[in-house]
This record gives structure tokens, sequence and C-alpha cells, in this order.
């Protein structure tokens, strides 16, 4: 654990440098302890896959003594209580919403329907939730679909696409540009102004796709 | 008793100081540009600090009062005219049942704040008044205002009118002195680098908005391409592989993968806002300790 300024009201803390299940179980389980012990001043918590950046008030703390707080503060080794959920995504992967299929099977030599197994097999951890509101990054896509970001990206992703670049996955909460490619779309709402959490995912949390028929999607409220 | 939008605002939105504690979930901080002009203008009209305040970005805004009520003009030196009569910026006005404004030409500065008395009666969403077009959040729907917009406010009385000492008033400078806090991956920057960074001259290109500034200059290079996305502040500096560096403002993304240098001092970032393209950049380097003191004396400042 490393303990860095960042600007005149945050600092970051790191726990490694790349992504790594064992990283972000440090991060996951310093988050915890973080957002547990309840300070004063803090204003910001913001977990991604290495490290945490927090914002505090600068006029309870000055650096030097919210670094020392929380180099005192935070136990890595004590396991936190651990909340975290699995939540299964309803996910219809037709061509049509699609968009990237049909060419990601040319660019892997995989049919789509293999494509489409691949993607729904895994569970995926939840590393980070940014860019927009509700956008989850999960991790890690299996190899084989591995695909990196498009050389051009589209002006407009519907909302709900499911997405992957890389060997991330996730889900584009609205209607947004972005260079993913996509895979299928979903009428899960991943911000909802109406729960208490906004989000109802978190960093932690387990992700698995489910592939349903067109027909249940829009019986969801899905749109094409 | 409201102000009513009567012309088509080219982008003009409802903010204040911004939106907090949602940044683990994606939300955006948002809230104003420049917080120097925007504190003063609910100062200069006896508002509560943090009030709503409107965020003009480009010139020509054109409102109805359908109520006696006092509005303050801050932020970049502009024509104002109250029913063709041309007035100052920097002070609070009193206004009457049927009174036009306008929000002319923008003489000095790029950001001017409209305040109104005891703000604007709308909704915050998430503690915040401000809007984030992008995130379907705050203002009225989410959106800049447009033409029929009505702002509901209280009616007011007032005829005292009070004018910001001159010697408060704030320059807008051809070339601006930036001072930045070394933070996050400085270490992937090289001495040459470094030294590079605070010699060289940029200049602010056309990609600026309420996300970011774009600079151009001598490129600077990081050892490193890209780091594992990570949370940025306010402030903070992009370095991506085209050397050019990106000064992340109040609309920036919550987290992102570009190796940063370092941050600028957020009362830096508030004249930054008023920059316009081709203004002239500097960067400086200033200690924790003094970049803590001087944003503790700017705040204490409005006390």
């Amino acid at each position: 654990m490393k303990i860095k300024v960042a600007s005149v009201d945050s600092l970051i803390i790191y726990f490694g440098d790349k992504i790594d299940k064992d990283i972000a179980k440090k991060v996951k389980n310093a988050y915890l302890c973080i957002k547990k012990l309840n300070l004063d001043g803090i204003i910001e918590i913001v977990p991604s896959y290495t490290s945490i950046l927090i914002t505090y008030d600068i006029f309870t703390y000055d650096y030097e003594t919210i670094k020392i707080k929380l180099e005192e503060l935070i136990n890595l080794d004590e396991t936190q209580e651990d909340n975290s959920k699995l939540i299964t995504i309803d996910v219809y992967y037709g061509t049509e919403v699609g968009l990237d299929l049909q060419s990601m099977s040319e660019k892997t030599g995989l049919s789509i329907e293999q494509i489409i197994k691949i993607h729904s097999e895994k569970t995926y951890d939840v590393y980070a939730i940014g860019f927009l509101p509700g956008f989850g990054y999960l991790a890690s896509v299996d190899d084989r679909i591995a695909l990196p970001r498009l050389s051009t990206p589209r002006k407009s992703i519907p909302k709900g696409s499911v997405a992957i670049a890389n060997t991330q996955t996730a889900v584009y909460p609205q209607a947004s540009p972005g260079g993913w490619n996509i895979v299928g779309r979903t009428a899960f709402e991943f911000f909802d102004k109406k729960l208490e959490t906004l989000s109802p995912i978190s960093v932690g949390d387990r992700v698995k796709f489910n592939p349903i028929s067109k027909e249940q999607f829009l019986k969801q409220g899905g749109v094409l | 008793m409201s102000l009513e939008i009567i012309n088509t605002p080219i982008f003009a939105t409802i903010q204040d100081k911004g939106r907090f504690s949602y940044t683990h979930i994606g939300v955006t901080h948002a809230g104003v540009m420049d917080e120097y002009a925007y504190y003063i203008a609910n100062m200069l009209l006896g508002n509560k600090k943090d009030e709503n305040i409107i965020e003009i970005a480009f010139a020509n805004v054109e409102f109805k009062a359908n109520t006696n009520t006092q509005i303050a003009v801050t932020g970049a030196f502009c024509e104002v005219f109250i029913n063709n009569e041309a007035k100052n910026s920097w002070q609070t006005h009193n206004l009457k049942v049927g009174d036009i404004v306008k929000i002319g030409k923008f003489l000095e500065g790029s950001k001017v704040y409209l305040a109104v008395k005891d703000g604007f009666k709308i909704k915050k969403e998430f503690g915040s008044y401000s809007t984030t077009i992008k995130e379907n959040l705050g203002g009225l729907n989410a959106n800049r205002l447009q033409k029929g917009d009505i702002l509901k406010i209280n009616s007011h009385n007032l005829f005292h009118t009070s004018r910001l000492k001159k010697s408060f008033h704030p320059k807008y400078e051809d070339t601006l002195l930036l001072r930045v806090v070394l933070s996050y991956q400085d270490e992937y920057f090289s001495d040459k680098e470094k030294q590079k960074f605070f010699s060289s001259e940029f200049t602010v290109s056309n990609e600026f908005n309420r996300m970011g500034c774009k600079l151009k200059g001598e490129p600077i290079k990081c050892d490193i391409d890209g780091i594992v996305s990570e949370g940025i502040s306010f402030g903070a500096i992009q370095i991506p592989s085209d050397g050019q560096p990106i000064i992340l403002l109040k609309d920036r993304q919550t987290i992102g993968g570009y190796p940063k240098i370092g941050s600028v001092l957020s009362i830096d970032c508030f004249k930054l806002a008023q920059a316009k393209p081709n203004t002239k950049i500097r960067f400086k380097q200033i200690s924790i300790e003094k970049a803590q003191k001087k944003l503790k004396e700017f705040y204490n400042s409005f006390n």
C-alpha cells in the first residue's frame, strides 16, 4: 500500500500496478474498511482496479495528517464483512442489437453462437465504476473473445448495450459515444434514480450474463 | 414569479458548487467552472454561499423578468443591457416586471455568471442543482437553457444595489501561470521531460469544454503508455501518447487510464475557465503544503 498526493485536496492509494484478482481484493478490503471508518471530512472514495482515490476537506486535514491516519487505520489483513452480491443480467444477443457480433465472428473465427456462449458462461468481477453513472468495468473476458476497441468509436451506442474491450466487459447504462465491441442489449437499469444506491452494482460484486430471447427482452421493456 | 428565457442561448446551464459523494458510481462533480465569479455573485446578492446560478459560455442570452427582483452579473466582462440601456457587470441590478435583460458580447473572459436573489426555485438532484447533460442530471430538465424556459424565483423589491470594488475585479490575461502539484505518475516522467514541461509555453486549443482543456505545445513524453484506469481529481493533467497535456475540469470522467504528471491548483483552474483558445499557458511547481494554504485562503476570503 502506497499513498501519494493526487491534487490539492485528494490522495491516491496504490495496491499494485496491474489488473489482478489479489490486488483487486486488497482494494476491496481497503475500500470497505475506509467506508466503515466513516471519517469526517472524507468527500469521495473512488475505488478502481489497483487504487483508491480519496478527496478530503482541507479544512479538516492537511495531506500529512490524513496520510498518517489512513496508514494507521487501513488494515488489509482484516477481512471486512462482505456484502457483495451475484447479479444476473438478462441479455438479448441477437445481431440486430449485437452490432459487432458479425465482425467479431470474422475476427475470431468463432461462430456467433460460440461467442455468446463464451461471454455468458463466465462470472465477472466488478472492478470499478466510472466513465458514466453506473458504468461498471467487469473482468476478465475469455481471451478467445477479447478484442481491442474499434478503431473509430461510434457516435452513439444505444442504452443497455453489452460490450467488450480487450479483457473487459461492460454495459452502457445510457446512450453514449463509445468504442467497445457490442454483443447484445439488456433492459436492466444500471443507474436508477429510484434506487437508494442509484447503481445496483458495486465494486466487489459479481455479474453473470444470461442469454434470453428477443421476445423475453421486449417483454422486460427492452427497446430494439 | 419567474425569469423567462426569450432567445435561444448557445450554451447556458444552471450550476452550483457541484455534486459530491457520487463519483464512486461514476457521477461527475459538475459545478461552476469559475468559483471566484460564482461566490462573488451570490455574495453581492446576499444569497446563500452555494446558491444556484446560470453559467453562460457564449454571448447573447436574453430574458424577461416576470416579477420584481435583483440580479448580479459577474465573470467575463460583458455587455449587459436592461431595456436596451448599457449596464456594468460585477454588480447587482434591480429588475421590474417586464424588464428585458440582455447579456451581449463578451469583452474579456469566457464565462459569465448570472445570479438571482434567493436563487432559482428548482429541485436539487443528488444534492446539487448542477446540470450535466451527458448524465441527464440536474438543472432544468437536465438540459441547457432554451427559449421559453421559465425559471421560478421569489419576488423582491430591492433598491439597494451593490458593486464589487474595482481592486477585486479579476484580470483575464493573455498568459496564465498555472501552479501544479506534482502527483500521480510524476515518477514516470524523466527530469528532462519535467524540465521541458515547466519551461515550455503551451497554448489553449479549441478542444476546451466543461470536461477539460487540451493544450498545444512541445510534446511531453512519459516513460509508460498508459496506466490501469484510476480515479481522476479536479485539475489533473493527463499526458496522452501525443504528448499534449489535457487539464481535467468540472465535468471530467471519474476514472481514466492516461498517465498524469500532476494536478493544477483548483484556484488556477478557475482562472483557466475564463481563458479563450490561444491563451498562453505556463506551469510552475507548488508544494502540497503551499497549495493547501492558498486554497484555504481562497475559501476563507468568502466567509
